[in-house]
């Protein structure tokens, strides 16, 4: 009896102690772990070592593993994309996408060969293809220097599209850019699109404004009041306009212009109290602005007010109410790609 | 036994049957309340508030008479750590001081022992017991588990083809905040803001979110505009929790951008079947240094040395009803050095290996997927060697009585004939 409860105290006792260890252990639950698993990874795996110059634009998802732009004095400049196609495609058919875009004829196998060089980069030989825009500027033209890889039945395209003086400017850059790059196709498949091209700017000297407008939208020539001009329309007739306008002061300020816009689609002036109804705080080229919104049964009005160092800017839509409703969008696409051009 | 009392006297007081009965009544209290809260906010809420912690707050239902004038004050009510850290001490203080280590009384011991037991070891339990998930399609090979509850912030390097580095942050860490670095990656996390729980909403590209994603300014919840609404955890039993995480990425002292991520709680697949732009948030590409690596919020995992392979599933019902009386999942269990096993895992029938138990919990015919719940409870054997114990003592116990009383009866006979 005596070596049983023995037997019994002990145990007791490790009852005890293994209680309080149970209650009092540190849980591994708040410490960070690392370790390595095998890779289960299905996307594209694309790496580079950006150059300094250049900024990644922010958002990108989908069929684009990277895209960027350049750093400039007039803001961000030019698109490089990096576009992985499971698929091995043909040269032509991957040119004809930007060329058409650029006002070229159709290419093939045979033609294509007059304006492709290769180049070796860090072990790993591209297809070079310049296309120049046909259409515009004939000093500095809207250039689209494509970069092409092919590995193991994957293709890789690093389209770098900008006036010409820029892509110059960025070769040695696109060059390193392009050697740097870690390259692997993931296990979805990738359909080629082409990446919209940015529309014609105007001329960006002397600090000028620059923005990017829906391919869709009909360019006007810009007037004495109207530094951009736009006109949309659909197959019903139904149009809208567009203008970006600038005046210096604050040209009667906000309530007094959208009294004036609000008469322009048919509807009532208000007044400061009801001037909440159409306006919220905005950004335009990260500074501070006002976008006004308003709708009556058959028109819309939408435009973004800025002031800044002591001149207004204007960019506003107004038309059909439900073309207005469609291109909202792409209005409001425009508004963020607006840059002053002063920093 | 005056000697151990002597030794133990500052244990007797400790010792108090009427201790016992009050720890025992008010445990019947506890059981009510948790039971009426269990209505309110879900069985995990209810055990997360009452039994796992030392007093919780009841709130007078006001439903109940005199609801109206009661209902606004809080009545604290002694929780399950603190009745049954006193059960333990009073039962453990009557073992040591009182308990008679005869024959005649073994009996008792033993079953009290027994149920000693029992209570170390639904205490062992809920301090160790890990419970988690594993979902694989027919055909697919899983070596992961995921947790019911919990969810960590991930950063996957998948520069190198074959294996992935995983570091993950677990919600204890987000929820606390701060910087952290760990050697394995390439930039510093500063934790700006976590919940449990959030209401999103993708706005119009031009209007600026207002909330915890006000300052984000990469990945998917720039490109998307999400605003986000934190919201209180869902602990019932049909709750859908979308834990969020705001965080910055330091490179020495260069900002890598303020992002954010949401967790699907069935998994973040489904995001790009809600809507295609929030299809990354499985996995927000960041480029450093010539690596790709991928930032997520998921649901806490545990990777296994070993995986499984599921072959098939079947699910049968009663005929005429949709009552199943059986569902099933046959599996390869692949091991180290290429050592396989097949099983079967059906209701009440779980695969047990490597201190884990994989329970057939849900299953998709349509889908072609199984669900298994793993758990890993180390202390799984007390209760079982509890219920031995008590069932000796009480065989004990009764048996002497039973074997006293027929002898001293027998005696009586032979003594009166």
């Amino acid at each position: 009896m005596n070596l049983l409860s023995g037997l019994l105290n002990k145990l007791l006792h490790a009852l005890a102690a293994f209680s309080m260890a149970g209650l009092f252990s540190c849980s591994d639950h708040d410490e960070i772990k690392s370790y390595t698993a095998p890779n289960h990874y299905d996307g594209p795996v694309v790496a580079w070592k950006l150059p300094e110059q250049w900024g990644e634009n922010p958002g990108v998802g989908g069929m684009m593993a990277g895209s960027f732009h350049v750093k400039t004095g007039q803001g961000p400049q030019g698109r490089i994309g990096v576009m992985p196609f499971r698929d091995s495609v043909e040269t032509p058919q991957i040119v004809n996408m930007f060329a058409r875009e650029l006002g070229h004829s159709d290419y093939n196998q045979s033609n294509l060969v007059e304006i492709m060089e290769k180049k070796d980069l860090a072990g790993r030989s591209f297809d070079l293809i310049r296309l120049e825009d046909k259409s515009g500027d004939e000093e500095n033209p809207r250039t689209a220097l494509l970069a092409l890889h092919r590995q193991n039945e994957q293709t890789w395209l690093f389209p770098f599209i900008a006036d010409k003086r820029l892509v110059r400017d960025q070769l040695d850059n696109f060059y390193a850019f392009l050697g740097s790059t870690i390259l692997r196709a993931g296990k979805t498949p990738v359909r080629a699109m082409a990446p919209s091209l940015p529309q014609a700017q105007p001329a960006n000297s002397n600090h000028q404004p620059t923005w990017v407008a829906p391919q869709h939208w009909e360019q006007k020539p810009a007037t004495q009041m109207r530094i951009g001009n736009y006109a949309v329309s659909n197959k019903s007739g139904e149009s809208l306009d567009f203008s970006i306008t600038s005046f210096p002061g604050q040209v009667g300020g906000i309530l007094a212009n959208v009294n004036r816009w609000l008469g322009q689609v048919g509807m009532e002036p208000t007044d400061e109290e009801g001037l909440k109804e159409y306006l919220s705080d905005f950004t335009i080229d990260q500074k501070p602005a006002k976008l006004v919104l308003a709708e009556s049964k058959e028109q819309a009005l939408y435009a973004a007010i800025l002031f800044h160092k002591g001149r207004s800017w204007f960019l506003k839509l107004m038309g059909d109410r439900a073309l207005a409703q469609s291109e909202k969008e792409n209005f409001l696409g425009l508004i963020d790609s607006f840059c002053l051009g002063d920093h | 036994m005056s000697e151990r009392r002597k030794r133990f006297g500052w244990l007797i007081p400790l010792a108090d049957l009427r201790i016992t009965l009050t720890l025992l009544s008010l445990s019947m209290v506890l059981i009510f309340v948790a039971t009426l809260e269990q209505v309110r906010v879900g069985i995990r809420g209810a055990q997360a508030e009452f039994f796992e912690s030392f007093y919780g707050i009841w709130h007078y239902p006001i439903q109940f008479w005199g609801g109206e004038y009661l209902n606004p004050f809080p009545i604290p009510i002694p929780g399950g750590y603190l009745l049954g850290g006193f059960l333990i001490l009073n039962l453990l203080a009557a073992f040591i001081t009182r308990f008679q280590w005869t024959g005649k009384k073994m009996g008792i011991q033993l079953i009290h022992l027994g149920i000693i037991m029992l209570l170390i070891g639904q205490l062992a339990t809920q301090a160790m017991q890990e419970e988690s998930r594993m979902q694989t399609a027919t055909g697919e090979s899983k070596n992961y588990l995921e947790r019911f509850h919990g969810v960590e912030l991930a950063f996957i390097d998948v520069t190198n083809p074959k294996t992935e580095q995983v570091v993950a942050l677990p919600q204890g860490i987000l929820e606390k905040g701060g910087i952290h670095y760990s050697k394995d990656l390439p930039f510093k996390v500063k934790v700006l803001d976590f919940g449990p729980n959030c209401e999103f909403n993708s706005l119009p590209p031009a209007q600026q979110t207002s909330g915890p994603t006000s300052g984000v300014n990469r990945g998917v919840i720039q490109s998307a505009n999400l605003e986000i609404r934190p919201k209180p955890e869902d602990f019932s039993s049909e709750g859908m929790n979308f834990g969020y995480v705001v965080f910055e990425l330091l490179d020495g002292s260069k900002t890598l951008g303020t992002w954010a991520a949401i967790s699907h709680p069935a998994g973040n697949h489904w995001w790009a079947q809600i809507n295609p732009k929030m299809g990354d948030l499985a996995f927000q590409p960041i480029r450093t240094n010539g690596q790709l690596w991928g930032a997520t919020l998921r649901p806490q995992r545990e990777y296994l040395p070993y995986s499984i392979e599921l072959l098939g599933i079947a699910n049968e019902f009663y005929q005429g009803t949709d009552i199943p009386y059986n569902f099933e999942s046959e599996i390869v269990l692949k091991m180290e050095e290429n050592q396989t096993r097949r099983a079967l895992v059906y209701m009440n029938t779980p695969l047990r290996h490597a201190g884990k138990t994989f329970y057939q919990y849900q299953m998709n015919k349509a889908a072609d997927y199984t669900v298994f719940q793993v758990v890993r409870n180390p202390s799984w054997l007390i209760p079982y060697i509890a219920c031995v114990l008590v069932s000796i003592g009480l065989l004990w116990q009764f048996s002497f009585h039973l074997i006293r009383f027929l002898t001293k009866n027998s005696k009586a006979n032979q003594a009166s004939a």
